[in-house]
């Protein structure tokens, strides 16, 4: 069997190119070669997670895998990526690589940029390597990688009060919730004496993975032993410690104050990437640890009293959560005043509706709907990560032109930009869900899927809180387009070509999501996402992880 | 009950009440300084949790490092050694979280630093006034 490389280099490489910069400042002062610097190693990153899309996709066809150091699999750590690690990889690559040219108009002259970048490429690092990982504990490393270069990157500004109180309040609560996760694995590694996520997923189901590959658990229970105390309690105590922790980072209804402080401080384009990226890590490791660890036929899923298991318990918390916090991010949104603090608000209500699709794989599901779901809440992550990062790097535009954040004191300033306008408008629309734009297909998904699992409360509360937050979104618009133009402004203000060039290209990807699922995109996405659902996936994912060196046949 | 599972009970009971103070700390406390040291104590906690979870308790004698001290080699010394030796691998990850701990520290330190240069204070009830 193969190693695949490419899969193991990304993280890696973005590290060392984040890490050399420093150095690089000892003799480098120039300004465009940090730039430079930064963008050619996220085109490279772009690179090598489109190699990777097209292995998992079209090349092998399968999960594919790589070793770290060459150590086997339960033993080292392992890079296992399957068709949802591999779409959310690309669209980390894909995003980053615009926010960067973005930086590069919006930065320019800024102290410190070279810390800046830093701080970026390892964010970059992060989030590659948390949806490329297949070890848990590797998760946790990733998971407090993407929160410093996070926490330094909302305080950039250390001179504004505001930013400072912004990021010691992220950092406070996000070390908390991070420590938590931490307590998690000692658990999890204390009742299955692994950390491996396919080595886990394979103790969490013995009896049904057996019948697949029957030699793999007498194997595994050879190299990392079996399960000690009581596993279901330890499970259910692990898995509350971990959502804690994803919970903060997707910023979901308990632990969502730190979003609206922390994504407005950040410079612009660290909200297109917080907002736009780094919030949908928490949402993907929800979706590993309760659909690839715990999942279908794991140990907490077996159906007790009244056909709910432990499982059901979970994810109906996790429905709950997200449909609470849909509703306090679309309410409060339209309250505000702060142009990026309505986006901010806004991500609260797309992380809930994401977590609504993730809570919807019940037992009493059928397969072809959980498919649909998880599906939905891909394709709008993909959606709200494009729209988000496009709509925070307009209102950039907008801030620099006006010189304020706040939407009452801008009025009419939309009228002088017109590209930025169309592009806002364009990107409002898609959050919102209006038919010719992707935003659209992904929630009619969540939506399909909340009514086909007998959830219709939740799916009524999906359409309200989009209802609502359609005030807030119509404030902006309504605050920056319909008034007449500020006469002070008039001359003064301006569009650069770099920047609404990047924003064209962003509108023009979003209306190329809407046209690919008009014309059966989405089935071709259910395809890649469905095997991260269903045992036969699970299997491959598993195969993949130890097929390097061995598994008899 | 033997003596030293009476005495893991006890470390695991006060890890606990440690876990509790650490938590209260980081919400309750309004000095900063007082929250960072409630992260370092709630990360210890963690640390030592996890060094619990490695460690052996054999029916007789006492653990062991994981190291293959014996200069012969049998079944009788193997066995000797697998069932005496702690785990290593949870050890291996405290290193991790304790290196990774010691970076959020610093940055949290920091940035209290400056937060007390821009505000005069580390009270965030002070501060907010």
């Amino acid at each position: 069997m193969m190693i695949y490389t490419p899969l193991g280099i990304v993280p890696l490489m973005l590290t060392f190119a984040a890490f050399a910069i420093p150095l690089l400042t000892l003799i480098i002062k120039k300004e465009w070669f940090y730039h430079l610097y930064a963008l050619v190693f996220s085109i490279i990153a772009l690179c090598y997670t489109a190699e990777n899309f097209w292995l998992v996709v079209y090349g092998v066809k399968q999960p594919v895998s790589y070793l770290f150091g060459g150590w086997i699999a339960p033993l080292g750590i392992v890079y296992t990526v399957d068709g949802l690690g591999a779409v959310l990889g690309l669209l980390v690559g894909i995003d980053m690589v615009l926010i960067v040219l973005y930086s590069i108009w919006y930065m320019r002259g800024e102290e410190g940029i070279e810390w800046y970048y830093t701080l970026l490429l390892l964010l970059e690092s992060a989030m590659i390597g948390i949806v490329y990982t297949g070890d848990i504990f590797n998760l946790f490393v990733m998971i407090e990688l993407l929160a410093i270069s996070a926490y330094g990157l909302v305080g950039f500004y250390r001179h504004k009060k505001e930013a400072i109180e912004a990021a010691i309040k992220y950092a406070l609560i996000g070390a908390t919730a991070t420590t938590m996760f931490f307590l998690s694995i000692v658990y999890i590694y204390g009742t299955y004496g692994t950390v491996n996520m396919a080595d886990l997923a394979l103790k969490a189901r013995l009896p049904w993975i057996t019948r697949y590959i029957p030699q793999a658990a007498a194997y595994f229970a050879h190299l990392s032993g079996t399960g000690y105390g009581n596993p279901i309690v330890a499970t259910a105590i692990a898995i509350a410690l971990a959502l804690w922790a994803f919970t903060f980072k997707a910023a979901v209804f308990p632990n969502y104050f730190w979003l609206p402080d922390a994504h407005p401080e950040a410079p612009t384009p660290v909200s297109a990437a917080l907002s736009g990226l780094v919030v949908k890590m928490g949402a993907y490791a929800t979706i590993r640890l309760l659909y690839t660890i715990f999942g279908v036929g794991s140990l907490i899923d077996a159906s007790a009293a009244g056909g709910w298991s432990l499982r059901d318990v979970i994810l109906f918390i996790i429905l709950l959560l997200g449909a609470v916090s849909a509703m306090i991010g679309s309410l409060v949104m339209i309250i505000q005043n702060d142009i990026k603090r309505i986006l901010a608000y806004s991500t609260i209500d797309h992380l809930g509706i994401i977590f609504m699709g993730i809570g919807v794989a019940m037992h009493s599901v059928s397969q072809a709907v959980v498919a649909i779901a998880l599906t939905g809440v891909v394709l709008h992550m993909i959606n709200h990560s494009f729209g988000k990062t496009m709509l925070f790097m307009a209102s950039g535009i907008y801030i620099k032109n006006s010189g304020t954040r706040d939407i009452t004191r801008m009025r009419g300033i939309g009228r002088l930009l017109p590209v930025t306008s169309l592009v806002m408008i364009i990107g409002l629309l898609h959050l919102l869900g209006v038919p010719p734009f992707g935003g659209f297909f992904s929630k009619l998904l969540i939506y399909n899927a909340l009514i086909g699992a007998g959830q219709v409360v939740f799916a009524l509360i999906l359409i309200l809180s989009t209802a609502i937050s359609m005030l807030g979104y119509m404030r902006i618009i309504v605050n920056l387009i319909l008034p007449p133009r500020p006469p002070e402004l008039i001359g003064k203000a301006r569009e650069s070509i770099p920047a609404t060039t990047i924003l064209c290209v962003l509108a023009a990807i979003i209306i190329i999501i809407g046209i690919y699922c008009l014309t059966g995109g989405i089935n071709t996405l259910q395809s890649i996402i469905e095997p991260s659902t269903t045992l036969k996936g699970l299997v491959q994912y598993i195969d993949s992880t130890f097929s390097t060196y061995m598994l008899p046949r | 009950m033997n003596l030293s599972l009476m005495t893991a009970y006890v470390v695991v009971i006060s890890l606990y009440v440690n876990l509790g103070i650490a938590l209260y700390g980081v919400f309750a406390r309004p000095s900063l300084v007082k929250k960072l040291l409630a992260i370092t104590i709630l990360s210890d906690t963690a640390n030592a949790f996890a060094v619990l979870v490695g460690y052996r308790w054999p029916a007789s004698g006492t653990p062991k490092p994981p190291v293959y001290t014996n200069t012969t080699f049998n079944n009788q010394t193997l066995h000797y050694y697998v069932s005496h030796a702690v785990d290593p691998l949870p050890q291996a990850l405290v290193l991790t979280a304790i290196v990774i701990g010691l970076a959020v520290t610093m940055f949290i330190a920091f940035i209290i630093i400056q937060y007390y240069r821009l505000h005069g204070t580390v009270d965030v009830r002070k501060a907010r006034r």
